[in-house]
């Protein structure tokens, strides 16, 4: 089976780019695929990304037309088939809106959804950590993060607040679907930590197979030394190969190029 | 035309919506040896308005340096190119275009500055450029006023709708509130892209393209921005806004999106074939104002078929749809051999059809070689007239009254503020030499100035402004919007060659000093960038005034560009590329303060050596790289202590220079950990904002010292309050101990660095010991203190 990896572009995609960095620079065989594409040229693919922007213009809700295009029904099959999906910022608003993600009770109707942001319900773009809330082996995709693992990555949406009837919640919660919860650097959990109001503090969610995962914050955004402004941006001082390495938001990519080889 | 008389004809002129004067149709009904068709009038209103021709300002702008080794293409097109530098073998240019979008955004916020935003980046997009940052300059009236509030939050939302949708990140901006915008915002955008030399596009018709299709790319015409341009060269008036709405565009950064990545591919499919093709957004003038440019450009005359132009309706007016401002348009001329693969591009490889109704790729017309500029509809011509007559433009030569600087001393202020009989002629500030004191005496140093230097409205943290644009997207940005004095991107994958963005302007400097403000504008976004570690080359400018009939208006325009003209040629760097928006007053007179905004593009060889403005560690010393001086003229602390009318900084540009040069050496060679440029609230503004930047969980201080030798007999001197408050400009820098060794190759002038010292420290708090005058404050008191004011900003107001 081919390992390649597809980035899918629907119209208004706009961070197919750095996506697509950070797959080459794990070593993952990567193409985009645009929205005309071929159905069966998708199918082929043994992953998918589905990568922020704003999709279809947000109509509705934030993923909520791109969730039925034509491109999901290869993604919809894959997932059934245990392919890996990384939906990220606005791909993880389309799979919650698909129902891929939570999908409790093997539902493929939303459950859940990324609700406007609070308090101002507006975009908001800020620097957070995120931390691996599961044991690393619940989902195929952090299985080769350590436990408890705390990435970087720019939370850069306007609708980012997790939101679900309160006894979804509470499943989501403990049934293990709570992959990352925002924290600070070192980890703390703290209210002004969550950039978005978020139910439960969460920043990503995996369905029950745990081969799909939605993640709100962007690590792609903080992948390489030169994003960063933490100690390892002044231990690169004058080292330009070291300012231009992968690094820090780079570990999930990493993780899901190990789970796919 | 004939028989008519001027007040008739004026009339009739405003009727039809015509800001045209009667001499001006006078002029072109003579040239053409009849009367213009009303097409043909709405055409020259376009084409012939000060937002096109630059009638009042063009022959003032040649003042500008536009040369060096640098500049890869100067101010004749839509955008600038500098150089950047050299990677794997090819050269690399920085594309940068800056304009404004004041009047829309005043009338309809969200969508004016939204369209302001589309618009700067088609400028850079038909460079045949990758967009790669934004940044946005805006002054807003007070935000106690409702309306301001309005105005302001209604562009913060529209920046960020269109910004982020299209994915381009916005890495810098300033923002000003002032009393004089209340009528008047500015909404300046600059757009930066990315070249390969050998790739620029150019607005002009090729060599030998006469027979070439232009090709109309975008959404279908419509009844939105009909009179645009004629618009935003008239005075806003009150009475006028309902209907003025009708002249600001409407924007679809979702249509935008997808258009530039479609033109994207269309450059590849250009470079496969090593096609030379025209290529030219379409801003003011709309499809008459495009077609025109880029045939006249190239030496031709165009003929374009108006019923090919697509429409949203059928029985579209001719003028709509050949002057109406319709958003999200560019347009080619390409070989016919070419023209049905860059069709498939748009309409079916980027479906722009499925994207918004009616948008597509269509051929509208022809590069001819008669030098007319033709328009048909339904089979019949609706204009012929001498294409360079169009294009070319008309010139005003208007009266001007150079601006009076305030020239007062500070002395000079203080004795009017003392009920001390005057001991010298107020008329010569200059003998009040005589008597001594400290400059302090009037404004005392007591603890809470820092705290209300720290919350005044032009100084307290944008973070609820900045935080709505996405600084971050395409995954370049290496210095973030609000986190330094300019945003960085590293633009090329793989590539250490890394480009800086800083726009500068103080509105409370140019009321005081028009021409001596704008050269401040020059060397503040100049130092920004030089503080990130970015070697300067090259400017842009957005020159925003008010009515240029007015002498005084236009007065303060000429001296403005004298002065930045001085600042650019005196530091070596040259301009390529600006805009001019004039008529900036309301209805009641008032004229915006004098405006003439910069930005400067500076290029870093190997962004590992760019510097952030955090503190990283404690114990590092602090430098001071500057000379303080007795003018403080604009500043904050002067506007805290009632003074009004004192001069402004005078500026020594061999100091400047020199300290340009030492600060790019010493981060060059790793001797600067981090640095931040004086401006706004001084010294003690730039140290607590360095504390403030420090990320990672790391918190760090501040101890400054300041003291004066021993004072020679009656000597003029400043105190601590003016020393740490006072705008000198200069750096504050944190260095390793090897900078010491620096300076002793720059020269025996220590004092350049004196008086004021310091040290990164483990407590955050800044301890200051002025003269005498010793304070200690919590970093975490300041930083609520700069964090306040606009923290509610989107909060409505009590009614």
């Amino acid at each position: 089976m081919s390992k390649r990896v597809g980035i899918l572009i629907f119209p208004g995609t706009n961070s197919e780019e750095e996506t697509l960095r950070a797959c080459r620079a794990v070593g993952l065989e990567t193409e985009l695929v645009h929205w005309n594409a071929e159905l069966d040229s998708v199918r082929a693919f043994a992953a998918y990304i589905l990568p922020g922007g704003f999709a279809y213009e947000d109509r509705v809700r934030a993923g909520a037309i791109a969730a039925h295009d034509r491109l999901m029904l290869a993604v919809r099959e894959g997932a059934a088939q245990g392919k890996l999906v990384l939906g990220i910022c606005n791909g993880a608003q389309v799979l919650l809106e698909s129902g891929l993600a939570p999908g409790l009770d093997g539902g493929v109707q939303a459950q859940a959804g990324f609700a406007k942001n609070a308090p101002l319900g507006k975009f908001r773009s800020t620097h957070v950590y995120v931390k691996l809330a599961i044991p690393p082996a619940r989902c195929a995709i952090t299985a080769f993060l350590s436990a408890g693992a705390i990435i970087p990555a720019w939370a850069s949406h306007g609708e980012g607040r997790l939101a679900a009837q309160p006894d979804l919640l509470k499943r989501i919660a403990s049934e293990g679907h709570l992959a990352f919860t925002y924290c600070d650097a070192k980890g703390d959990a703290a209210s002004e930590d969550v950039p978005n109001g978020s139910a439960l503090g969460a920043a990503a969610i995996t369905n029950a197979r745990g081969n799909v995962l939605a993640i709100m914050p962007h690590p792609e955004r903080d992948a390489w030394t030169f994003m960063h402004h933490d100690k390892s941006r002044e231990a690169a001082r004058g080292e330009p190969d070291t300012m231009l390495a992968p690094s820090g938001g780079i570990v999930l990519f990493e993780s899901f190029a190990k789970a796919l080889a | 035309m004939r028989g008519v008389d001027d007040v008739a004809l004026q009339g009739d002129l405003r009727a039809h919506g015509l800001a045209l004067t009667v001499s001006e149709i006078q002029r072109i009904a003579e040239r053409l040896g009849r009367d213009p068709s009303i097409v043909e009038c709405h055409a020259f209103d376009a084409q012939w308005s000060e937002h096109c021709s630059y009638k009042s300002s063009r022959h003032f702008l040649g003042r500008l340096p536009t040369e060096g080794p640098t500049v890869m293409q100067g101010p004749q097109e839509d955008a600038g190119i500098v150089h950047l530098g050299e990677w794997q073998g090819e050269r690399y240019g920085i594309v940068i275009a800056h304009e404004s979008h004041n009047h829309p955004s005043q009338v309809v916020p969200f969508e004016g500055a939204a369209t302001g935003v589309g618009g700067i980046v088609r400028d850079v997009l038909c460079m045949g450029a990758r967009v790669i940052a934004l940044a946005d300059p805006l002054r807003f009236g007070p935000l106690d006023d409702p309306h301001s509030r309005y105005v302001a939050q209604g562009v913060v939302d529209g920046i960020a709708a269109y910004g982020n949708a299209i994915g381009v990140p916005n890495i810098a901006g300033d923002v000003y509130f002032h009393e004089g915008f209340r009528d008047n915002c500015l909404v300046n955008v600059v757009a930066l892209g990315l070249i390969k030399e050998s790739e620029i596009i150019h607005s002009a018709a090729p060599a030998g393209s006469a027979g070439w299709d232009i090709v109309l790319v975008g959404k279908a015409t419509d009844r939105s921005g009909f009179g645009g341009a004629a618009f935003s060269s008239l005075v806003l008036d009150e009475a006028d806004a309902e209907s003025n709405k009708s002249a600001v565009q409407v924007p679809d950064p979702f249509l935008k999106n997808v258009i530039m990545r479609a033109s994207y591919r269309a450059f590849d499919a250009i470079r496969e074939l090593g096609l030379s093709v025209g290529f030219k957004d379409l801003g003011a003038g709309g499809i008459m104002g495009c077609t025109a440019e880029l045939a006249a450009s190239g030496g031709f005359g165009a003929r374009i078929d108006l019923d090919k132009c697509p429409a949203t309706q059928p029985d579209l007016p001719a003028a709509v749809i050949a002057v109406g401002e319709t958003q999200e348009r560019l347009a080619w001329v390409v070989p016919p051999s070419f023209t049905a693969r860059l069709l498939a591009i748009y309409n079916e490889e980027f479906s722009l059809p499925m994207i918004a109704r009616g948008a597509q790729a269509a051929v509208i017309g022809t590069v001819t070689s008669e030098k007319d500029y033709v328009l048909a509809r339904h089979g019949a011509e609706v204009m012929r007239v001498p294409i360079d007559f169009l294009t070319g433009g008309i010139r005003y030569d208007r009266p001007y009254e150079l601006p009076m600087p305030a020239v007062h001393s500070v002395r000079y202020a203080y004795r009017e503020k003392t009920t001390e009989p005057a001991r010298s002629s107020p008329s010569d500030p200059r003998k009040t030499l005589e008597i001594y004191f400290r400059l302090d005496d009037w404004c005392a140093f007591d603890r809470d100035l820092a705290f209300r230097v720290l919350g005044h409205r032009d100084i307290c943290s944008r973070k609820p402004i900045y935080e709505r644009f996405d600084s971050v997207v395409r995954g370049t940005t290496s210095i973030q919007c609000g986190y330094a004095d300019a945003g960085v991107v590293v633009p090329i994958p793989g590539s250490p060659l890394a480009a800086a963005l800083s726009v500068d302007h103080n509105p409370r400097y140019a009321q005081l000093d028009p021409g001596l403000a704008a050269e401040h504008a020059v060397c503040e976004a100049i130092r920004n960038v030089v503080s990130v570690g970015a070697r300067p080359v090259g400017l842009t400018d957005c020159l925003n005034f008010g009515n240029p009939e007015n002498p005084e208006d236009f007065g303060a325009f000429v001296a403005s560009v004298d002065g930045i003209a001085r600042a650019a040629t005196t530091l070596s760097v040259p301009f390529v590329s600006g805009n001019v928006s004039l008529y900036n007053q309301s209805a009641a007179g008032q004229s915006i303060p004098p405006s003439a905004i910069i930005a400067c593009v500076g290029a870093i060889a190997d962004v590992s050596r760019s510097v952030t403005p955090g503190f990283k560690r404690a114990g590092n010393q602090l430098y001071y790289v500057g000379r303080i001086g007795e003018d403080i003229g604009g500043s904050v602390l002067a506007e805290l202590n009632g003074i009004v009318d004192s001069r402004l900084p005078k500026i020594d540009y061999v100091e400047v220079r020199r300290q340009l040069a030492i600060v790019l050496d010493a981060i060059a060679c790793g001797a600067v950990l981090s640095a931040h440029d004086v401006s706004d609230g001084g010294i003690f503004t730039a140290v607590a904002e360095m504390a403030f930047a420090t990320r990672g969980g790391t918190r760090i201080g501040a101890e400054l010292t300041h003291h004066y030798p021993d004072l020679p007999e009656n000597s003029w001197c400043t105190g601590p309050a003016t020393a740490f408050f006072g705008e000198h400009g200069g750096f504050v820098l944190e260095v390793t101990p090897s900078f010491h060794a620096l300076l002793e190759d720059y020269d025996a002038e220590r004092d350049y660095f004196w008086p004021i010292n310091g040290i990164t420290s483990e407590k955050y708090e800044i301890a200051l010991d002025g003269d005498g005058c010793k304070y200690t404050y919590s970093l975490d008191e300041l930083y609520e203190a700069w964090s306040a004011p606009l923290r509610n900003f989107y909060l409505e107001l009590p009614q």
